[in-house]
This record gives structure tokens, sequence and C-alpha cells, in this order.
């Protein structure tokens, strides 16, 4: 079995485009939600959302022409760009079929399907466009990447909603394990959409201008974007090429809550936990900060607290949710989870919860680093991703030693 | 790669529902009297492009697993649902608070349903408020709602994944699956494809596929189930995938360059088998009937087995172009060979699958005749 090793980060987010700005968001507290610009907002009573206005993929991308790809694919193939690049990773110097890709996401290329759904209403079935219909397809995100970097190795788009990152970062670090593998990328992606905000918005969990995660007035999720990616490989790999690993992916854990599509459940994202922490051979008490779900709704942060205390007792290590600057970038969520959980690791800090004012009662020792980032030792990080149809995953990651 | 054990499966198709529904489709591709599908008309309200296409057209959820828990289900999901019912009920796997952790999912898609998320974002445009949309139908434009619904109903805790890999998708299911096992995150997976004909599928196909007019669009979901420790409870095997492999590769290497890259995948996955070209009975292939599609394979196929081609069986032909579903569907004729024929048993076949944007998988079978009655 190979050890697993992080060695490069590629964040595309509202709070900064590459490692160093994102970094730097994180340390500063910035929020990255704005009014929404993608789409006409007549008759929204909520008008915000987490859009990457500074995103030009023709910028960052070598191969991709971006006429030819969806927004989501674009996020996905610069994050692998920016990956590869803080990895300082040559991919000529990798044999290709030993490269491969996996990314997650919840809507795929939902601002193509939105696009099409325009095309029926104003002129019929008959007039969508066939090059918009070709980029429709979840697979083209993780295609999108291996095109980008010229990768023949695998190329898998897993779709478990708002924890595929998670998933994709597990089966990454299974494939390079078992020597399937010597380099994967892995993340995911998502774009801003109509139906997305109009949908979380009929059912109560969408606010207004600001996310508050585990504020007593929380009031849920603002949607958001972006792509994140992150690189890698064996342990033996990244040394022989002089690469400086940010984490170990010490292992992760899957399971189903099998209970109800959209509402969460405090019992099995507790068993995840525990499912995660075996696997990566720690304690509970190893854990120096939990990457929280944190979306902001009332239920999530709710069971996801109640979770912890289960599997945690009194000793609840700093939880923080990088929600609360990001907003909601469903598919991706779990991988800016990831960069920053890497990023608390080798800069040592505790990225902040902002918009934090009130005390929840019902979280009594709860530290959610709230408003500012926080200096630490932070040696092992679990980072949790759930989603719609119960779908949680649960990433731990260590400090390399 | 360790095998992965096939003990118990079911199929839904234009066809038919059950282990039982490809024996007559693939009888006729045998004779050559292909079917066009069933009359449309009438399905739906909106225009399709074609008056006959391979819908399952009498399909009612409600009327199989009746009313409760099925009103809000698209049908992508109940045809996910009914599948992974009636495979776990051949597999004789009981469910029960003892194995439930262990019991997961894999599903694979193109993108989920494109009807559902249209018709969301449809809501949101007439109507007078953009935000009066059904609460109830958010789930659906989520790509993983199939295979969380199909959890709720049989109680399946164990790993859920859905795998947007659309022609290719069963490739992945089957990679990905024998990853949790081999890694010991289960003991025994639901894995299965599903595709749903609507108008927006039979629409998205007739625009974006040369063989079109020849092949409509098809619907279908098979789901195969495998356990950690051979076939189904009475460990009777209906077949074990020996190897998977996928790849993709640049599309600025055009047709041939995607040729030369399955090629190689079905090269590598029957070294992974240590399978020779001469073992191989049959090749289900993702034929579609269009020489200006079919090229790509047949290149693929030519270079390994030159002259000693094997008896190819061409689902898309039978069923229609059913896109993620495909893979599923080509492993489930397989089995369906076996299954009426005791004497194939531990036969090989090959299963190809490719994409026009450079993914590429194969996948190798022995098949089994496990005999015992038919549930269906």
């Amino acid at each position: 079995m190979n050890r697993v090793v992080i060695t490069g980060l590629g964040p595309v987010s509202s709070i900064g485009i590459g490692k160093p700005a994102f970094c730097e968001g994180l340390r500063a507290g910035r929020s990255g939600i704005s009014p929404i610009r993608c789409f006409d907002l007549t008759g929204f009573p909520h008008v915000c959302a987490g859009e990457v206005h500074q995103f030009r993929p023709e910028s960052l991308l070598r191969r991709l022409t971006p006429s030819a790809w969806g927004r989501s694919t674009l996020f996905a193939a610069a994050a692998a760009r920016l990956a590869v690049q803080d990895a300082r990773l040559d991919t000529d110097q990798v044999d290709s079929g030993r490269m491969g890709v996996v990314m997650g996401t919840t809507c795929g290329e939902s601002q193509v399907a939105e696009a099409l759904a325009a095309e029926i209403l104003k002129h019929g079935f008959e007039s969508q466009s066939p090059e918009l219909l070709q980029q429709a397809p979840g697979s083209r995100l993780a295609h999108g990447v291996s095109e980008e970097l010229g990768a023949t190795g695998e190329s898998l788009t897993i779709s478990t909603a708002c924890s595929a990152s998670n998933y994709a970062i597990g089966y990454a670090f299974d494939c390079i394990s078992h020597g399937e593998a010597d380099v994967m990328i892995a993340g995911g992606a998502d774009s801003v959409c109509r139906w997305v905000h109009a949908g979380f918005f009929r059912l109560g969990t969408l606010a207004k201008d600001a996310c508050s995660p585990f504020d007593r007035n929380r009031s849920g999720i603002l949607t958001a974007e972006g792509g994140a990616a992150l690189v890698l490989e064996t342990l033996d790999h990244a040394l022989a090429r002089g690469a400086r690993p940010y984490a170990e992916v010490l292992g992760y854990g899957l399971n189903c809550d099998a209970d109800h599509m959209v509402a969460p459940n405090a019992s099995s994202i507790a068993a995840c936990m525990r499912l995660a922490q075996g696997r990566a051979r720690i304690q509970p008490s190893d854990v120096d900060y939990i990457c929280a779900h944190g979306t902001g709704t009332p239920s999530n942060d709710s069971v996801e607290f109640q979770a912890i205390r289960t599997v945690f007792g009194e000793a609840i290590p700093p939880v923080s949710s990088i929600k609360s600057m990001l907003g909601h970038t469903m598919g991706a969520a779990s991988g800016f989870g990831a960069i920053a959980s890497c990023l608390a690791i080798t800069e040592g800090f505790l990225p902040p919860t902002i918009n934090w004012s009130t005390p929840d009662p019902e979280m009594e020792g709860l530290d959610m680093i709230p408003n500012q980032a926080r200096r630490a030792e932070v040696r092992i990080v679990q980072n949790n991703g759930f989603a719609f149809g119960g779908n949680n995953a649960i990433v731990i990651l260590g400090e390399v030693v | 790669m360790i095998p992965l054990a096939i003990g118990g499966w079911s199929v839904l198709s234009s066809a038919g529902i059950g282990r039982k529904s490809l024996v007559e489709p693939l009888k006729r591709g045998e004779a050559g009297t292909l079917d066009y599908g069933r009359k449309v008309d009438g399905l739906y309200q909106e225009p399709l492009p074609t008056a006959t296409a391979h819908a399952l057209v009498d399909f009612d959820v409600r009327q199989i697993l009746g009313r409760k828990g099925t009103s809000a289900l698209d049908r992508r999901s109940a045809l996910a649902m009914v599948a992974c019912g009636q495979a776990l009920e051949d597999s004789g796997i009981h469910v029960d608070d003892s194995n439930q952790q262990r019991i997961g999912i894999v599903l694979g898609t193109t993108l989920g349903s494109l009807k559902s998320m249209n018709d969301y974002t449809r809501e949101t445009l007439v109507e007078e408020r953009p935000y009066l949309v059904n609460p109830l139908l958010f789930p659906n434009t989520v790509m993983n709602c199939a295979a969380g619904q199909a959890a709720i109903r049989y109680g399946l805790k164990g790993v859920n994944a859905t795998l947007a890999g659309g022609d290719l998708a069963f490739m992945h299911v089957l990679r990905y699956s024998a990853n949790l096992l081999r890694c010991s995150y289960a003991d025994a997976l639901l894995m299965g494809a599903v595709e749903e004909f609507t108008p927006h599928s039979a629409w998205a196909t007739r625009l974006t596929k040369a063989a079109s007019a020849e092949l409509p669009a098809g619907e279908g979901a098979a789901v195969f189930v495998t356990h950690q420790n051979g076939g189904g409870n009475d460990g009777k095997l209906d077949g074990e995938i020996l190897s998977v492999t996928t790849g993709f590769t640049p599309c600025t290497e055009g047709s041939a360059g995607i040729a030369r890259a399955l090629e190689h995948a079905i090269r590598r996955t029957l070294a992974d088998a240590n399978i020779s070209t001469a073992d191989v009975t049959f090749i289900a292939t993702a034929e579609t009937g269009s020489a200006e599609e079919d090229c790509v394979e047949k290149q693929a196929l030519t270079a390994i087995f030159g002259s000693q081609m094997p008896h190819r069986i061409a689902v898309k032909k039978l069923l229609g172009e059913c896109h993620a579903a495909t893979g599923a569907l080509q492993l489930a004729a397989l089995l369906t060979l076996h299954q009426e024929n005791p004497d194939l048993n531990g036969r090989i076949s090959l299963i190809c699958s490719w994409m026009p944007d450079g993914g590429v998988g194969a996948a190798v079978l022995r098949g089994r005749s496990r005999g015992g009655p038919d549930h269906r």
C-alpha cells in the first residue's frame, strides 16, 4: 500500500483564485457573497450568491477552448491547471496513462441545462443547439480536466451532490494507494444557476445576504460556485521529484442515511465520522480541527453538532465553516474544505466562521472560530461532507511525518 | 482486480421487465428482424422526434411498488428503484439491522434527469413568481436522486454513489464497485445504470447522434448484485466480472485516436483477466448501425481479433440508444444468454464502451448458468 500525499492545490473561488489568494481570503475572513449577475433576478426576494466574477478561463487554461465547454467544466479544468502548477508537476514527465482524474459535482453543467430549457421554451425542442446538448453530460467535468492536462488514465465524474469532492478524493486515494495510478487530480465543480437558487428558496433554506453557520439566528445557505482541485500522488513519487507535500490522506468514510432525501441524520453522520476515523486509524482525540459541512441551515448545523458531540463527547476540537465565506459551492464544497484543511496544516491557522454573532444554546461547548482566523498547530483535520440523498463522505487529512 | 461475483440481477427496457425480458429481443436480433420500438405518441404532451422509440410505454411505478414513496419520483428514479428492488429480491439477500450498513448502491447516469432539471428551470421562467417551484420535486433535479431514493426504500445504509459517466457509466460503476469491495468498504453492492425516455432525452439523441434516424432513443435500467463472498445468498453465480479498464484520449486525436485508446483498453482488460483473444465467445458491443459511428469500435476490434471475430451482440440495435444504461444492458444481454443456455457455462465475453469525447472502457465477463427456478 502506497502512502498518498497532496502536493498541489487549485482553488477557483469567490474569495480568491489560486492558492495564495484563496489562503489570504481564508485568513482574512473574506466574504465572496455578492448580488447575482448570471441570471435575471426579477421577482426573486433573495438576490445574493457566491459567484466567481473574476473567473477568466482563457487566462488560466492552456488546451481547452472555453467556448466549447460549460462553465462547471471550465471551473474544474482551471482548478486542475492551477493545482498542477502549484504542485510544480510537469505533466509531460508523468506517464499519462498513470495520471487520472476524479471530479465531483451536484448539478454538473447546470447553466448549460438552463440555456437548453430557455431554447425549448422560446422555439421548441427541435431548436436546441447540438453544441449545448453535447456540453451537458456530467462526464464532461472529468473529461475536460483530462483533456486540459493530457491525462489518459481513468477519467471519472462522481455526482453524489454536495459531498462529491470528498468521494473523489477518497477514490483517488484508493487508486494511488493500490498502485493503479501515480498521480490523480481530484476535486469538484458547480455553477450558480436559477433553478437551484429557486429550489433552496422554496425549501425555506436560502439566506438573504449572509450565511451564518452555527449562529442561533442562522437562516440558511447561499448558493455558490467554483472549482476545487487537488493533486494527489504517492509519497515516493512526490519525494522523487522534490515536491513538498501539504498533507497525507489518512483515510475516508462513506455511508448513506437511507432516511430522507434532504434532511440530514445525526446518527448516520456520527457513524460516518467513526468509519472515517477507523479507516484513518485515529481516535477522535487526535483530530485538531473539523472543517465542517456547516451549510448554515438550522437543521444541518444542529445535526452536525449533535453528531460531533456523539463522537467527540466533551472534547470537541475547533469546528469552522468556510461556507460562511464562500457560500455553498455544492459539488466543489468538500474540495474547498480539503484545500482549506491542507492550508490549516501547513500554514498553521484555523479558518474562521464569519458572520457569527449569537451563540446557539443548543451548541454549548462549540468553538466555531468566530469571525477571525486563529493561529494554531494543526496535525490532523476531519473534512466533513454531507449531501442530498444522505450521501455522507468524510476525509481525514494529516501532517506528513 | 478481485473478480466481481454477480448473484442476482434484473433489467427493465422497452422489451419489458425482469430476467426473462431480453430473451425475445435477443432471438429477434439473431434472426435479423429488428424491432423499431413502441408507439410513443401519447406518452408525453410535448412533441417527440419519432413516432416510435424504445420506451417502456406502459411503465407505471405505482402499479409495481404502490403509491407510498413513489408519487414524487421522476422516471429515471422510478426505473432505477424497480430494478434495484428486483435485483435485491433475485439475490436472496434479506436486508436487516445486521447487514444494512454494509450494503450499498453504485448507479450510473448521464446527468440525472434532463427533464427534471428543465422542468424546474421552466417553472422559474413561466410562473408569475419565479420561486413558485414545487419543493417536493427539487431532489429530482440532483443527479444522485435515484440512488438516494432506492437506498431509502430498501434500507441500504452502505456506500451510496452515483457516477455521471454517460455511455461509459456502467464501466465506471464496475470499477468503482470493485474498489469498494477490494478495500472492504462494503460487503454487497447493487451495481447498475439507468436512462429514462423523455422528450428531452429523445430530442437530445436526435440532435446529437448521427445514427438517430435508424436508432431512436430508448430507456432502461439494469442492476446486478455483487457480493464480497461470491454469489447471492444461495451461493449461485450468474457471472463474474474478471476485469474492467477505463481510459481517456484527448479529442485532438480524432476518431482514430479513440479507436486506438479503445483497442488499448480492451487489450489491457483481457491481459488483466489473463484471457487470450481465442477464449472470447461473445462481444457485447456499443454498435449503433451507423457506419460513421461504428468505425471506432470496428477498428479497435479488428485490430485485436482480426478475422477471428467473436459473435457480436449489439444491444443498441435491439433496445435503442440508452446512453448511460447501455453498459448495464450489454451485461444483462450476456447474462440472458447464459441463463437460457447452460452449455455456455464458463464462457468468456467482452463488453465494449466508448464516447465521442474520448472516454473508452472494456470489461471481461465469465458467464455462469446458475440454474434453479427463475423468479420471473
